[in-house]
């Protein structure tokens, strides 16, 4: 399964999941260090999530909590 | 004549302001959460000093949200599976927890097959909510869809899995099931149940990005309630007429999707995650009873004794040299995967075991990562490569040194990193360095953990990934079981063999100058 983080390829296992990728892309120190994972519509994503062949992600910094109520 | 066509049409708009009128509108709302994985208790995510989540702040949300409305309440898959509060119970407790918070309906995840097929029986016998999965054939306590009826509206909730299901849980899990495509089974089953329904729901654990292109291709889905990818979606999707939601993971979020209805149909919808934390929301109700039972019980599961250690494993030294600890997990993993050798990093063990009794506390301190067992095929020259970035920051302590099965090798610290590696040997013949043999490890040096790159190259490598006798396989991988957490191998493995005795053996040989 190849899936791309921060735009750069990752090829992981078929049921390894959003985790692995950033252990792949050495950026899982970046989340202990407070940054944020996310899909390319903008969404969070958790650590456990699935990922999909053609998956795009991106580490950054974490955004205003959203939560509107 | 022209009287006659005014009069005519005078009637159709008094007929159209007048049905206007008498339109009955209708407020629902649709409660879900997808990813819970057991997680009963609030905890910190990774990067975050927050405490998040806890069931029973969940349950207390979802009564007070529930008083305001007429509501359903939805869980998206992958329930009952992940946390200790789960796993020590096969799911029983997130079982009765969901009764106990009176779910309507559920999708089966793929991780609800990981304790096996008849173990997913009993917890479906258990639930006094339906469990859904349109698309699994061979399950026939899997309901395809159900049809419920709230304030004269009739919702049909059709629920779908991910077809990759047997590579992501062990394949003996789902043997005899077939999974068919999601998407030509909701297809099917609109055509069955649209002229029956107002509203059409895909309970859907495929992962967002399959819930989109499922709502791009398929007309007719009114909402799709996701999971699998455990996305925070903040406010609800709106793609060609499909709404589309996911409320992230661990019971962290709750949706809340509230719609007004006028003649059966949808006109208008308002969404948002609501937060659920300790410090916002008191537990007060019946399912902080249960979280603190099963929570007592962990504690017994965890203090029962699984066998008797007859001397100390060596659980500090493993960045450093060979320990009998090491020896100990890395000769299960070899044996689980059935492979030439096994490579682990000492970093991943974490505590030693005292001699006396074993309980599954002490294997759990010594392997508190949630690892699985992966094994990949790599030729010689990829061994010792693997082997010289094992040794290559040992003056540092780092958790990349290596413990290992089936291998001897030996190294002087004295040369430069990536000159280390002296002899080494598989069994008792002399690596050959072209040679393919097969490597078990942990899932998280496969995905490159540590730095160790080799097993990234060789998964790169792997084409076509297929299930062989029971076994998810690939061109390089041969064994790949997320659905089993290493410590719970070993857990297994100390409960058969009651009694454990291990040495050093000279797998591991510093040679100094």
């Amino acid at each position: 399964m190849r899936i791309f983080v921060n735009n750069k390829p990752v090829t992981l296992l078929p049921g390894m999941t959003v985790k692995h990728a950033l252990i792949k892309a050495e950026l899982l120190e970046e989340i202990e260090a407070g940054k944020k994972v996310y899909d390319e519509w903008g969404n969070e994503l958790g650590l456990d999530g699935e990922l999909a062949e053609g998956v795009k992600l991106f580490v950054r910094t974490k955004e205003i909590n959203k939560f509107t109520k | 004549m022209e009287f006659f066509k005014k009069f005519i049409l005078f009637l159709i708009f008094l007929l159209i302001f007048v049905s206007n009128l008498t339109a009955e509108t209708i407020e629902l709302r649709i409660l879900y959460i997808n990813d819970f994985h057991g997680f009963a208790n609030p905890y910190k995510p990774l990067g975050s000093e927050k405490l998040l989540g806890g069931v029973s702040h969940l349950a207390e949300m979802v009564k007070k949200l529930r008083n305001e409305k007429p509501s359903i309440f939805l869980a998206a898959g992958d329930m009952i599976q992940g946390d200790n509060w789960a796993n020590l119970f096969e799911g029983k407790s997130v079982i009765e927890l969901m009764n106990a918070m009176e779910f309507d309906v559920m999708v089966v995840g793929n991780h609800e097959f990981d304790f096996g097929l008849e173990v997913l029986k009993q917890r479906i016998l258990e639930a006094r909510f339906p469990i859904l999965g349109a698309n699994v054939e061979g399950l026939e306590l899997l309901k395809p869809y159900i049809i419920k009826e709230i304030s004269d509206i009739k919702i049909a909730i059709v629920g779908i899995v991910t077809e990759d299901t047997p590579v992501s849980t062990h394949p003996k899990n789902v043997k005899g099931l077939t999974f068919l495509s999601p998407e030509k089974t909701v297809e099917k089953y609109i055509k069955e149940l649209k002229s029956q329904v107002n509203i059409i729901i895909v309970l859907s654990h495929i992962g967002h990005y399959a819930d989109r292109k499922l709502a791009e291709k398929i007309k007719g889905i009114n909402i799709i309630v996701g999971g699998h990818s455990h996305t925070k979606i903040e406010k609800p999707i709106l793609i060609n007429e499909t709404i589309v939601v996911q409320a992230w993971e661990h019971g962290k979020a709750l949706g809340v999707l509230d719609l007004t209805l006028m003649d059966g149909k949808i006109t208008k919808f308002e969404g948002y995650l609501k937060e659920i934390s300790p410090e916002k929301i008191d537990a007060k109700i019946s399912v902080k009873a249960i979280v603190d039972k099963y929570n007592e019980m962990v504690d017994a599961v965890l203090s029962e004794k699984i066998g008797v250690a007859q001397t100390d494993f060596d659980g500090e030294n493993v960045r450093k040299k060979e320990t009998n600890l090491g020896n100990f997990i890395a000769d299960i993993i070899k044996k689980t995967a059935k492979a030439d050798i096994a490579i682990i990093n000492g970093g991943g063990i974490r505590a030693s075991i005292k001699k006396g009794d074993i309980t599954v506390k002490d294997i759990y301190s010594v392997l508190p990562f949630n690892n699985y067992i992966v094994a990949i095929k790599l030729t010689g020259k990829q061994i010792k490569e693997a082997l010289e970035h094992g040794v290559s920051a040992i003056e540092k302590g780092e958790g990349r040194f290596p413990q290992v099965s089936g291998i001897k090798f030996s190294y002087n610290r004295d040369n430069k990193p990536g000159f280390r590696i002296q002899e080494v040997f598989i069994g008792e013949k002399p690596l050959e360095l072209d040679k393919e043999y097969s490597v078990a490890t942990n899932d998280f040096l496969a995905a490159g953990g540590d730095g160790y790159k080799v097993f990234g190259e060789a998964i790169k490598a792997s084409k076509d990934f297929v299930i062989i006798g029971g076994v998810m396989k690939g061109q390089k991988v041969i064994y790949s079981d997320s659905s089993r957490y290493l410590r719970d191998v070993v857990v297994e493995y100390i409960k058969n063999e009651k009694i454990i005795n291990y040495t050093t053996e000279g797998r591991i040989t510093e040679i100094k100058d």
